[in-house]
This record gives structure tokens, sequence and C-alpha cells, in this order.
């Protein structure tokens, strides 16, 4: 796959009416002496508020909105129909009593620690390999890319029948080297690896991809130097390499923690046929994670108010883990 | 982007405002419309109702007005409760499958009540323990009857002749009168022949004999009863196939494969016939049904309803109650296996036949008693949530080993907080 070709916004003529260049000015730098743009300015703009408009006001109504109706909710008693009941704080009285609830936030970050760590590292090896490779550079690309693009539907059926207790393929290679079989998808943790795995399936060749622009950003006079001087691959890797690419890679941390801990439909999809109870993330409730909680406490049981008042809790505790994230890039800073 | 503090809080509350205004005006729409409306909207799923009559349906009542059938997918109770809170675009005519009727009961003013339309002239045509769940306390009758679940013993009758039991239905029916003696049947069936398990999970054995009882979980007067005698001995049920090693275990769409190999027999509604034909089709004439052990019990079937926005509630209620007459109930079970609620068409030449994947069994002959016989039970709005923490625990014990006292302590532990959580007493 070629790069794709340059073309720099100075190539574009800017002059096309409207106030000219200002526009484009740096926010930050506003000159001393002229006078805010203030309401007139915005008025006149209102072509370009007008076409960016559908997606604010689409943003507005099925984003916005619902999320403070949650908040409003999540202090009501309400099963979807009938009259909305204030109870005040009891619906987090009753999360904090509630084993479950804590059930799914032991679940949904142990499946998370077992699905970034493989993912980010395995990326970022991927990608340094993929570096240096020299022929079907596009075609590896590709291939580790697609399942990123795949329905995480279609790959959580895939991988319920690959690791199917009775009759799945892993367990019948195993069963060729006289492995007795191991269920995959009984076991409390294994539950959580298969999960995790899947999402590392799905999730490394996107990361990898982000990993593969910051390498190819790398001045090579950098590695060139390195290699005069009488330095491996493996020390290149972890003294040029790494901390060159550390912006990224705490990039793709906050973002794998916000696509880790989201995690839904993987569970929803590998146990939804479960005959017991379809979502309740299957045997033991291993993989009940607290998304899953939230829809079956919401949209199966009818208990809005309790759905509400489990993803706001849910959300202080992402909250507080972007802060921890935060420090930590702080702290590297520093040093 | 040279947006101004200011400038944004503008825009944030002329997008709230817009979005108030949509909301707002979706909720006006709704109520507005005739009562004798012309165009009449049914929504069901694939299999709630046959196709075939639905379609014969719209010309049947092609003079009076025009009906437009949707079979709609997926989560079909949010959809419905979606659209019945936004109050627009509501069906004229919706099904309600049978385990979300209790949940809607306690919303019954959202539905029109079909005594007033003239349910109460034919309510004697359908079983009266499926009429009386869709009706409130009050009276009101919110739900038509569609279709039953009566559950039987189905069994491998080649795998039974194998281990020198007796393969008639009647015999096997008496030997398995009680879940104890079927548990006996099926240790010795596991003895004679190794690698097979009498029944799939121990949650479905849980399930049919709480089916089995008059109480469920919560009584009329909204208290929690699920720690109480009647679910303790369905609990201990289901865990005795499991300590006597004849429970497979099978949580999970293995069953399919399952089904045709290692399971020798299944507990299972009328409509589980089709599911094992179509999960193991090689089987065929090797099946057998029977009544199941410790008597009948019901699981699904659904209702058809008109919700309040109904455009035309007379044409609407002759229509539903066209559908559902006996005669064309025959035809559903005809077409899509659907088990009708009135007991005449039990009779009729569509369901006397004998069905060829039972070997030529009449399997009317073992339903059609089993629907007759199931008891009226009280089914609370937050049933179905209050016993999903037994099924939990039941596959627990299946998966890690739990102590199945353990579990029962856990198990009821979790229920009571759900039931606190839903207003339960």
């Amino acid at each position: 796959m070629a790069s794709p070709p340059v073309t720099g916004s100075a190539a574009v003529p800017r002059h096309h009416g409207g106030p000219g260049p200002a526009r484009f000015r740096p926010r930050r730098t506003p000159p001393a002496d002229t006078v805010r743009p203030g309401r007139r300015g915005v008025l006149s703009h209102w072509r370009q508020y007008l076409a960016i408009s559908p997606f604010f006001l689409i943003f507005g109504v099925f984003s916005f909105f619902p999320v403070f109706y949650s908040l409003y909710l999540s202090f009501q008693r309400w099963d979807g129909l009938g009259t909305v009941q204030f109870v005040g704080l009891q619906q987090f009285r009753f999360l904090w009593d509630d084993p479950v609830f804590w059930l799914s936030i032991r679940n949904t970050l142990v499946i998370w620690v077992l699905s970034t760590v493989p993912t980010l590292f395995g990326a970022l090896v991927l990608a340094t390999l993929l570096h240096s490779v020299r022929r079907f550079k596009g075609f590896y690309r590709i291939a580790l890319y697609i399942p990123n693009v795949t329905s995480i539907v279609a790959v959580s059926i895939f991988f319920g029948a690959v690791f199917s207790n009775n009759f799945g393929l892993v367990n019948a290679i195993l069963g060729t080297v006289g492995i007795p079989p191991v269920a995959w998808l009984s076991n409390p943790w294994l539950i959580k690896l298969v999960i995790a795995l899947l999402m590392t399936w799905m999730w490394t060749g996107y990361n990898m991809i982000i990993y593969l622009a910051g390498l190819q950003a790398i001045p090579t006079q950098i590695y060139e130097a390195a290699k005069l001087d009488g330095a491996g691959p493996i020390r290149t890797f972890f003294r040029i390499t790494v901390p060159i690419m550390r912006p990224i890679i705490l990039f793709t941390v906050v973002i794998s923690t916000i696509n880790g801990l989201q995690s839904f439909s993987e569970p929803q999809v590998l146990f939804g046929s479960n005959a017991a109870n379809p979502n309740l993330g299957g045997p033991g409730q291993a993989g009940l994670t607290t998304l899953l909680y939230f829809y079956q406490s919401a949209f199966v049981n009818n208990d809005y108010g309790y759905g509400a008042a489990i993803v706001w809790a849910f959300f202080v505790l992402i909250m507080v883990l972007v802060v921890i994230n935060w420090r930590v890039v702080q702290r590297g800073r520093k040093s | 982007m040279d947006l101004s503090r200011r400038g944004f809080l503008q825009a944030a509350a002329l997008t709230a405002a817009a979005s108030g205004l949509t909301v707002a005006c979706g909720g006006g729409s709704g109520s507005a419309g005739s009562k004798n409306g012309k165009n009449l909207t049914l929504w069901y799923w694939g299999g709630a109702l046959s196709d075939k009559v639905v379609a014969e349906a719209k010309t049947h009542f092609s003079g009076q007005v025009k009906l437009t059938a949707a079979s709609i997918g997926g989560d079909f109770k949010q959809k419905l409760t979606t659209t019945l809170a936004a109050g627009a675009s509501v069906p004229d005519i919706t099904g309600i499958k049978g385990e979300d009727m209790a949940s809607f009961l306690p919303n019954a003013g959202r539905f029109l009540d079909l005594n007033d339309l003239g349910f109460k002239k034919i309510a004697s045509q359908y079983l009266d323990w499926k009429t009386k769940l869709a009706r409130t306390e009050d009276g009101k009758q919110i739900g038509f009857p569609i279709d039953i679940g009566p559950t039987a013993l189905f069994y491998r009758a080649d795998l039974f002749d194998k281990a020198g039991l007796p393969t008639d239905p009647d015999k096997v029916a008496a030997r398995a009168g009680t879940w104890e003696e079927y548990f006996a049947l099926g240790t010795e069936l596991h003895r004679k022949v190794p690698g097979t398990y009498l029944v799939n999970n121990i949650g479905s054995v849980f399930n049919m004999a709480v089916g089995q009882g008059t109480e469920r979980f919560i009584d009329k007067d909204n208290r929690f009863i699920g720690d109480q005698d009647h679910i303790r001995k369905a609990w201990t049920t289901a865990v005795r196939p499991y300590t006597l090693g004849l429970d497979a275990k099978i949580n999970d769409n293995t069953w399919n494969a399952a089904v045709g190999k290692t399971l020798t027999t299944e507990l299972g509604a009328a409509w589980h016939a089709l599911d094992i034909e179509q999960a193991a089709p090689k089987t065929k004439g090797k099946w057998r049904v029977c009544a199941m052990p410790g008597g009948p019990a019901n699981q699904g079937g659904s209702y058809l309803a008109l919700p309040k926005q109904c455009r035309n509630p007379e044409e609407a209620f002759k229509i539903i109650s066209w559908i559902l007459s006996p005669e064309n109930d025959a035809r559903g079970f005809t077409d899509a296996a659907i088990f009708p609620a009135a007991p005449a068409a039990y009779s009729m030449s569509a369901m006397t036949g004998g069905d060829p994947f039972f070997g030529g069994q009449k399997i009317i002959e073992v339903f059609g008693p089993a629907a007759k016989a199931i008891p009226s039970s009280y089914e609370a709005p937050a049933d179905a949530a209050v016993m999903a923490p037994f099924m939990t625990e039941l596959s627990s014990i299946e998966a890690k080993g739990k102590k199945p006292d353990d579990a029962w302590k856990d198990a009821v532990g979790q229920a009571k907080q759900i039931a606190r959580r839903q207003g339960v007493s």
C-alpha cells in the first residue's frame, strides 16, 4: 500500500470569500488591540454552523440528552412505561450492597487487563516487524487490520464455535495430541481469557497501524547512529523506539482503556444462547461485564433506574482510571 | 475553532431546545386519530403467528380495513416498550410474548380491555389458566392467547430399547411418574448405555419443577416467597440429576450437537419438538413423547394485544379473534408448530395426525391432556428477574462445582435483593 499523497493545506488557495485568513489564526494568540468578534461574528458564519448542525442535532438528541436523562433516571424508579417515582439515592444504596455489581466490575477489569496488555505489546512488536519488512507490506497491513473491521457479533459467534466445550475446534485439536477437552466456556478464568483473546484479536491490528504510523515518523538517521554505536535490535527497540513512541503509546493506552472497559457485545453474543439466562455472562456470571449487567437490569428486568445507577457508578470508576492514567503521563513527562 | 464559551453555551442551549422540541412533537402526534381508521398495523415476530393465516386475514378483511403486518426482529419487548412509551407509531395490534406479559400488566392502561370488545363471550374457548395470565387483578383482559407451551418428556426410544427399558409412551410415563422415578430410570439408562445423559442442564429441570406448582417467586400480596418450601423442593429436584451424574451440563449452543448423540431425554414444551427436529434430523423416528414426570408445566406461549392508540378497536378485535379462532389455530400448528390455546383445535384433523419424527406417534394425545392439566399460577411482574439468580447459581454448580447449599444461599440472597429493587416487600 502506497503512502497517501501529500496534500498540505498550503497548496489550497485560501480566499474563497468570507473574512479571509483571520479565521485560521491559532486560537491562543488573539491580537491585543482587536475587538472580539462577539455575537455578530458568530451569526455571520451561520452557513458554516448550518452545515455542521446535522451532527450536533443528532448528537444532541441521541447522545447528549439521553446521557443526562439517564442521570435523572438514576434517582428514580421506572419500569419503562409506568410512572416515574423519585427514590433519592436508594438505587445507589442498592448498588453498594449488590455483589453482582461488584462482580461485574471485577470481571470487567480482569478482562480489560487480560486484553489490553497483550494487545498493545503485540501491536508494538508487530508494528516493528512490519516496519522492517520489505515486500508485501500492503498485504500484511490489510491482513492484520481486517479483524478490526469485522463485525464483533460475527467474530464472537466464530470464537464461540472454536472454543466450544464439547465440540469446539480447539478441543478437537487438543484431542488429537491426547490432551483432554478444556472447559473454555465454563471455567470462570477461561471464560475471561476467551473474551480477552477475542478482544486482543480484534484490536491488535488497529493499534499496530497507529504504531506503524508513529514508527515511520522516526528519522532513520537515529537508527543508523545506533547501529554505528553497536546497538543490537532489541536494545534499539527499548532505548530508541519505545521512548520516542511514548506519546503514541499513551494515546493507544487511553483508547484501549475506553474500548476495553466497554466490552459488552463479546460476552453478550458468546453466551447469548445460554439457555438459563442469555444476558448474565455465562456460567457463574464469569463473563458478566458491567455494561452487560446494566443492559440486563434496564432492558431485561425493566429496572431503568437501577440500570442508570449502574452506568453512572461505572462512569465514576472510568473517571478514576482516567485520572490515574493522566497522573502517570504527567510523571513520565517530568522524569 | 474560534468558538467562544458564550457561543458554545448558546449552541448547546439551542441544541437542547431543539431536541426537546423533537421529543414534544413526537409525543403529541400519536394520540390524535379517529377510532374507525381504515389502516391497521400488526406487529409480531417470526413464528409467532402462521404467516399464511396472517396473509389470509389481509384479504379476508380487505373490504373493511387495510391490514399491514410487520414481522419485527430483534428484541421485541424492548421495541414495543419504547414505542409505547414514545406514544407515536404505535401498532394497532401487537404480539406480546408470554414471558413478558407479567411485566406489561402493571401498565394495563396502555392497552384496551378486550372484555369490552367481546372477549368475554368467547373466552370459554380458550384455556382458562392461559387467559388468566393476561388479566389484571381487577379483571382487565389485555392479552388474547395465541398459543401455549405444554411440556412433556421427549425420549430416545432406540436408546431406551438398547437399555432394555420400555419404549411405549404409556409405559415410560408410568415408569417415570415422579421426578425420583425418572431419575432412577435415568441411572439405569446411564449404566446400560455409557456416555449418555438424562438431562441437558439442571436449570431446565428447575424451570419445569417450578412451573408444576401454583406458586412462583412472588405472591399476590407482592411478597417474596422464593425462599419457601415449594421453591426449595424444586431446587432439590433440580440438583438431583447433578449429584447422580445424569447431568450433561450443557449451557450453550453445543446442545445442538449433543441432542442427537449423548442426550437420552429432553424436558420441553410442545414447540421444543421442532428444535430437536432441526438440531438432529438424523434421529428422525427414534424419538417419542410422554407425560412429564410430576405433571405438566407451561413454557412460553404468546398473546395478541390492542394498544390504547389502536385506530379501530372493533375491527382489530374482529381480526384477532378471526386469526386466533380454533380453526385457524389448528392451521397455525400445521404451518408453524404453534400449539393452540383453544382446546377445540386439539380434536381437529390438522392436529390429530401422527408425527413421522416421533415414529408416527400422535403427539396430541400427550400434549392435549397436558395442556388442560397445567396448574393456574400467579406470575408477578418481577418474577422473571427474581428467578434469574436461581438459574445462574444452578449453572455455577455445573460450571464450577459450587456446593449446592452455598449456591442456594447465594441465589436466595440475590433474589431478595432484586425483589427489593423491584419494589417487592
